[in-house]
C-alpha cells in the first residue's frame, strides 16, 4: 500500500498533474475566500475545464479546489464576518473577533495551518481506511446497497433545518428526476410524453450544475443591494502585524487532543453522506467548547476555536473522499461533482474503484495530501492578493461564472439540450429554494436513483421475498438505523419547536 | 380556512405525483423481469404523493394557530434584479447557437454586469466593456485552443 502511495506521490509530482494540482488549489482558495461563492460553486466551474484533461489531472484539479475552498473560506471570516463558505461558518466566530483586537495575521495563519494539519492528519485516515472500508462494501449484495442509499438519504433529509417533510419530498423529487427516461432494465420510455428532448432523460451535471449553481448564484443576486455582513466593521485592505508562524504552530501543536479530536470529528461528519463542512465546522466548535478548560473565552477570539473549526473542515474532505472511493456514494455536493467527471470519463466509482484503478485511487490520495503544502505556498506568496479578493462585487462574478456554468453544461457531449435542462432546473431549483426545499437531499436522490432502482429490482429478481431487506443482518440493520434517523429528527424538530414557543414572549 | 404558500406547494406536487403514478400504472410489464417499469417509479410517487399530502396538512394546521404579525420580515430582497437575471440568461441560451459563443459571450456578460450595477462613469464602462471581451476571449482560447473542448458555433455568425 505504501509503494502505491510512493508512487501515487512520485505521479503527482509530474508536472501535468502538478500544474492542475496548483491551479484548482489557487482557485479552491479564491472561491473560498468570496463571500456567496461556495466550494460546490467553485468546483462547478472549474469542472469544464477538466473535461480535455486526463482523468486524474482533472480529479486532481477538483480535489485541489476541494482543499483551496475549505481553506479560503476562512479569509473573509477573519476580516468580513461573515464566511467565504459555510464549510468555515465556526471560524467567524472567533477568527474576526481575534482579527479586530488587532491580531488579523494570527487569526488567519492560525486558520491556515490547522487546516494543512487537520487535512495531513485526515489524509492518514484516507489512506489507512478507504481500503478495508471498500473491502466491507464489496460483501454488500443488492439489499444492502438499497439500504445503505436508503439510509443515506434518510440522514440527509432528517438533517435538513427547514422542515422534515420538506427534506424527504426534496428526495422524492430527486429520485423522480432519474426515473424520467429509459428504464435500466427493459429500456422502456418512461414519463417522456413523446418529447425527444427528455427521451433519453436528464443528464446528471446539467442538473446538478442548474440546480446548485444557478440556484444559488439568483440567491445571491437578491442580496446585491443589501450591505455585506458588517461590513462597516470590515477589514478589508488591512495589513497583517508581524507575527510567529513558529509559535502560531507551537498554539496549535501544545493542544494535541483538540486538533485529533476536531480531525476525527470532521472526518466522521464527512464520511456521512451529503452532509457538508459546515456541520462539521460547527460540531468540532462546539466539542471544543465543551471539552476547553476556558469556554468563558470562546466567541471572543479564542484560539481553540479557530483550531477546530480549520482542522475539521479540510478533514472533512477526506472523510468526502473515503465515501465515493469505497462506496460510490458522494460524501456532499462537491464529491458529487467528482462523481460526475469521473463519469464522463468512464470509470466506475465504487468498492472496486481502488482494486480497479488503483493508479487514480492511489493518485487521488496523493492529490489529497500534496494538495496541502500547495495551499500553504500559495497562501504564502499571494496573501495580499486574497486579502483584497474578499471584496470582489457579485455584479462581476455572477455573469462570469454563469458562463462557465453554460460551457460545462455544452461541453459535455457538444449540445444545447444540455443548456437547455441547466436553465430549466436553474429555475427549477430557485422556486425550491423560495419554497424552503432543502437541495442537498434533492442532489443525493439525483445521485443515487439510478443505484437503488438497479439494486432493488436486482435484489427481487435474484428473490422475490421482500423480508431478505429487513432478515439479511447488514441490510436490517442499515434499514433499522435509516428508520431511527428519521425518528430522530422528528423528535428533534418537536422539541426545537417546543422550545420556540416557550421562548416566545408573551404579550 | 386559509392555505399558504407551504400548502399550494404541497398540492402542486401532490397533482404533479397523482398524475405520474397514474401514468406509471399504465406502462407495459416486461414478460422476463418480476417487476415491471413502472414499479419503482410508483414506489417514488407514492412516497412523494404521501409526504406532499403531509405538507398540506401541516401547512393547514399552522395557519389555525394566528401567526406574529411581522415575525417573518426580513431584510429587503430584490426580487427585480433575479427576473431580469433569469430574462438575461435565457437570452443568452437563445443566441448561443445563432450568434456563436464569442458574441453571445460579450454580449451577456456585458449586458447581466450592466443590469446588476450600471456603470456611473466612462472608466467604468470601459472596465465593464474589458471584463465581457476578457472572459469571451479567455475561455475561447482556453476551452476551444487549449483544452480542446469545442464550443457553440452561431448560425447567423458563421463562427
Amino acid at each position: 500500500m505504501l509503494d502505491l502511495l510512493a508512487n501515487g506521490l512520485v505521479n503527482i509530482a509530474q508536472w501535468k498533474y502538478l500544474l492542475p494540482l496548483l491551479a484548482g488549489t489557487f482557485v479552491g482558495v479564491i472561491g473560498g475566500s468570496l463571500p456567496g461563492v461556495t466550494i460546490t460553486m467553485t468546483v462547478i466551474v472549474v469542472l469544464p475545464f477538466t473535461y480535455g484533461l486526463d482523468p486524474l489531472a482533472g480529479l486532481a484539479a477538483m480535489t485541489g479546489v476541494y482543499v483551496g475552498g475549505s481553506t479560503g473560506g476562512l479569509i473573509a471570516c477573519c476580516l468580513l464576518g461573515i464566511p467565504g463558505s459555510p464549510a468555515s461558518i465556526a471560524t467567524t466566530f472567533d477568527g474576526f473577533p481575534m482579527a479586530r483586537n488587532g491580531e488579523p495575521g494570527r487569526a488567519i495563519w492560525l486558520g491556515v495551518w490547522a487546516s494543512v494539519w487537520g487535512g495531513l492528519l485526515g489524509a492518514f485516515f484516507l489512506v489507512f481506511l478507504t481500503g478495508p472500508l471498500a473491502a466491507i462494501a464489496l460483501e454488500f449484495g443488492p439489499w444492502e446497497y438499497f439500504s445503505l442509499f436508503v439510509l443515506a438519504m434518510a440522514m440527509v433529509a432528517g438533517l435538513t433545518e427547514s422542515s422534515l417533510l420538506k427534506g424527504l419530498i426534496s428526495t422524492a423529487i430527486g429520485l423522480l428526476i432519474t426515473v424520467v427516461g429509459h428504464d435500466p432494465i427493459g429500456s422502456v420510455p418512461r414519463f417522456t410524453f413523446g418529447s425527444e428532448f427528455i427521451g433519453s432523460g436528464f443528464s446528471f451535471l446539467p442538473v446538478l450544475i442548474g440546480i446548485f449553481a444557478f440556484a444559488q448564484i439568483m440567491t445571491d443576486l437578491e442580496k446585491l443591494n443589501q450591505p455585506r455582513g458588517q461590513a462597516a466593521e470590515s477589514l478589508i485592505g488591512v495589513r497583517l502585524e508581524r507575527f510567529s508562524h513558529l509559535k502560531v504552530n507551537l498554539e496549535i501543536f501544545k493542544q494535541p487532543f483538540l486538533l485529533a479530536w476536531s480531525t476525527i470529528v470532521g472526518l466522521i461528519i464527512g464520511i456521512l453522506p451529503a452532509i457538508g463542512g459546515s456541520a462539521s465546522s460547527v460540531m468540532a466548535y462546539d466539542q471544543a467548547k465543551k471539552f476547553s478548560k476556558t469556554p468563558e473565552r470562546f466567541g471572543k477570539g479564542h484560539p481553540e476555536g479557530i483550531i477546530a473549526s480549520e482542522a475539521s473542515n479540510n478533514a472533512n474532505v477526506s472523510g468526502s473522499l473515503m465515501t465515493i472511493m469505497a462506496f460510490g456514494i458522494p460524501g456532499d455536493a462537491v464529491t458529487a461533482v467528482m462523481l460526475g467527471a469521473m463519469t464522463i470519463h468512464g470509470i466506475q466509482s465504487g468498492p472496486l474503484f481502488i482494486s480497479q484503478n488503483p493508479d487514480i485511487a492511489y493518485g487521488i490520495y496523493a492529490a489529497y495530501i500534496l494538495a496541502h503544502p500547495c495551499m500553504l505556498l500559495i497562501c504564502f506568496v499571494l496573501m495580499p492578493l486574497m486579502l483584497r479578493v474578499t471584496s470582489v462585487r457579485m455584479a462581476v462574478l455572477a455573469p462570469v461564472v454563469l458562463v462557465l456554468c453554460v460551457v460545462g453544461a455544452y461541453a459535455l457531449n457538444n449540445t444545447m439540450q444540455s443548456v437547455y435542462v441547466l436553465l430549466m432546473f436553474g429555475v427549477v431549483g430557485y422556486v425550491l429554494v423560495k419554497l424552503g426545499f432543502p437541495l442537498a437531499p434533492l442532489i443525493l436522490g439525483l445521485i443515487l436513483g439510478d443505484q437503488i432502482e438497479i439494486n432493488l429490482v436486482r435484489a427481487i429478481m435474484t428473490d422475490a421475498n421482500p423480508w431478505l431487506f429487513l432478515t439479511r443482518p447488514i441490510s436490517g440493520l442499515l434499514l433499522l438505523a435509516a428508520a431511527a434517523s428519521v425518528v430522530l429528527a422528528i423528535w428533534q424538530h418537536l422539541r426545537h419547536r417546543n422550545r420556540v414557543a416557550e421562548e416566545e414572549p408573551d404579550f | 380556512m386559509s392555505i399558504g404558500r407551504d400548502g399550494i406547494a404541497g398540492l402542486v406536487l401532490l397533482a404533479i405525483s397523482l398524475v405520474l403514478l397514474v401514468k406509471s400504472f399504465q406502462l407495459p410489464s416486461l414478460p422476463i423481469v418480476p417487476v415491471g417499469p413502472g414499479f419503482y417509479p410508483s414506489i417514488v410517487l407514492s412516497f412523494m404523493a404521501t409526504a406532499s399530502a403531509l405538507l398540506v396538512l401541516q401547512d393547514l394546521l399552522k395557519r389555525r394557530t394566528p401567526a406574529v404579525a411581522g415575525a417573518d420580515e426580513g431584510p429587503r430582497r430584490s426580487y427585480g434584479l433575479v427576473v431580469i437575471a433569469f430574462a438575461i440568461v435565457g437570452a443568452y441560451v437563445v443566441l448561443l447557437p445563432l450568434l456563436g459563443f464569442r458574441v453571445a459571450t460579450v454580449l451577456f456578460v456585458g449586458a447581466l454586469q450592466a443590469a446588476l450595477g450600471r456603470p456611473q462613469t466612462a472608466r467604468q464602462w470601459v472596465v465593464l466593456a474589458a471584463i465581457a471581451l476578457g472572459t469571451a476571449v479567455l475561455s475561447y482560447f482556453i476551452f476551444e485552443k487549449y483544452l480542446l473542448v469545442l464550443l457553440p458555433r452561431g448560425a447567423w455568425t458563421g463562427f
